[in-house]
């Protein structure tokens, strides 16, 4: 049956995945003055406006601006870690702005992604295999989106391995047990996040991982 | 009169068990379906709204309630409600790229033996799987089944297709879009379709319960009828539909 509400799934999906707790300067005015790390910043900043943002036109706006500190960084360090993981974040947020042509934008993140986590694995905590993660665990799987629960899991525990005490890795390879069907997994790595993230001081992250543990808990 | 009102908002429950996409993310677009349909139907605008529920249990759950006057619901979610929920065929859905009509597909490893014999102890997984009177009467009505076969409902297609090709004692009934897509698997050579079902109808949009008065029935299935051709064509699109053709639902024994 191909009938389907997809769509609405990959866009939602892309903007929880592309969710960052980066640093959050002000988009760059001009490449020629910033570095790569500093654009990379820059596309953080648009994610997690995106994320908290209602209006589809600012959605988009905010995902061309990412796109282009990303071409930026790219044309500056094609192979450094922080332009293929901001591209990637990026093509997330594309992914979100242009629903249709989600699939399209999840595959290129996908492929990013894996440059991304070759360049270093341990960027922004692990990211690159936690975004790939969240990616593979949510998007509509196969033949409908580029969805794979069991590569998902697997992506989730490598990011585990390298930062095993940062919650957002354990709340990746929580849903993904979840998803690929192991409860007691799930249940567990859930707590873990939810132990994780007490121990750490106060914040607004620290607030939203807590919540996604509890609701994980509740399932 | 705010009761009166509501009284008169006829919900059409959306329920789609095994295929992606959560209740917040699908609301929009079941949202402009309702609108649609209601205008295409002459109802007045706001008279008919739309609920996406896309698991089996809280599908059933919404059925249950008395504001659920329409289901819309694949095939086999149709097989094994429509005598408890009382549903009546309004419409047939009329799919981008499949049409009203699919065939399911049975997936086995590569190499061992065709047969209902041959599934001695296996378990069959499907999409479909939460319907066993289809996967047992309907899509592979045409065999008969030993009686240890289990059927099991999964989401995960392809990672039954990895169980299946790694040689467990799974096999996987595909939907026309799954069996088509099959050849692009990097482990499609360890895999073979072992029998072809009839065509089904994809999915069907039911009256519950006869929660609809028959005039109003009647002017609602005009008005599916016609959205092809009445300017909904990009609302349809982005459920995946062309538009509704009248049910011509299979006699279950004459349909292998």
């Amino acid at each position: 049956m191909s009938w389907r509400i997809a769509l609405g799934a990959l866009a939602l999906l892309a903007a929880g995945c592309a969710s960052t707790s980066g640093p959050t300067t002000q988009p760059p005015a001009s490449s020629h003055e910033v570095s790569p790390a500093e654009l990379g910043a820059a596309i953080k900043t648009d994610a997690d406006r995106s994320e908290h943002e209602t209006d589809a036109q600012v959605r988009n706006d905010l995902a061309a601006q990412a796109d282009q500190s990303a071409q930026s960084c790219l044309a500056l360090a094609p192979q450094s870690v922080a332009c293929l993981y901001g591209n990637a974040i990026s093509l997330g947020l594309q992914a979100r702005a242009h629903p249709t042509r989600a699939s399209e934008f999840l595959g290129r993140m996908l492929d990013v992604l894996s440059k991304a986590e070759t360049a270093d694995a341990t960027y922004d905590e692990a990211g690159p295999a936690r975004v790939r993660a969240l990616v593979l665990v949510r998007a509509p799987g196969w033949p409908l989106g580029p969805g794979d629960a069991d590569a998902g899991l697997a992506a989730a525990r490598r990011a585990v391995a390298l930062r095993p005490q940062y919650p957002p890795n354990l709340l990746a390879l929580a849903e993904s047990l979840a998803k690929t069907g192991d409860a007691t997994g799930a249940h567990d790595f859930y707590l873990r996040a939810r132990d994780a993230a007490v121990a750490l001081p106060a914040t607004t992250d620290r607030d939203g991982w807590l919540r996604e543990a509890d609701q994980g808990l509740r399932k | 009169m705010s009761s009166l009102l509501t009284a008169a908002i006829a919900t059409l429950i959306f329920c789609a068990p095994g295929y992606p996409g959560a209740a917040g993310d699908a609301q929009p677009f079941v949202d402009q379906f309702a609108s649609a349909a209601a205008a295409s139907a002459g109802w007045p605008a706001g008279s008919l709204a739309a609920v996406y529920d896309p698991t089996e249990a809280g599908g059933l759950t919404r059925l249950a309630s008395p504001e659920a006057v329409l289901a819309f619901v694949p095939y086999p979610f149709f097989v094994e409600h429509a005598s408890q929920l009382h549903l009546t065929p309004l419409a047939q859905a009329d799919v981008t790229g499949t049409g009203p009509t699919e065939r399911w597909t049975l997936v086995a490893r590569a190499g061992r033996p065709a047969g209902p014999q041959s599934l001695n102890g296996y378990t069959i997984l499907s999409v479909a799987g939460y319907s066993p009177t289809f996967v047992r009467q309907s899509a592979l009505g045409a065999w008969a089944l030993p009686a240890n076969v289990r059927v099991e409902s999964t989401g995960q297609i392809l990672s039954a297709l990895r169980r299946v090709a790694s040689g467990e004692p799974v096999v996987a009934l595909l939907d026309q879009t799954q069996a088509a897509a099959l050849p692009t698997l990097p482990f499609a050579g360890q895999l073979t379709s072992v029998l072809q079902s009839a065509p089904f109808p994809v999915a069907i949009l039911a009256v519950v319960d006869s929660r609809l008065t028959p005039a109003r029935a009647r002017a609602l299935q005009s008005g599916l009828l016609k959205m092809r051709r009445s300017g909904d064509a990009d609302m349809l699109g982005s459920l995946h539909l062309q538009g509704f053709v009248v049910p011509q639902l299979p006699d279950t024994k004459t349909a292998q």
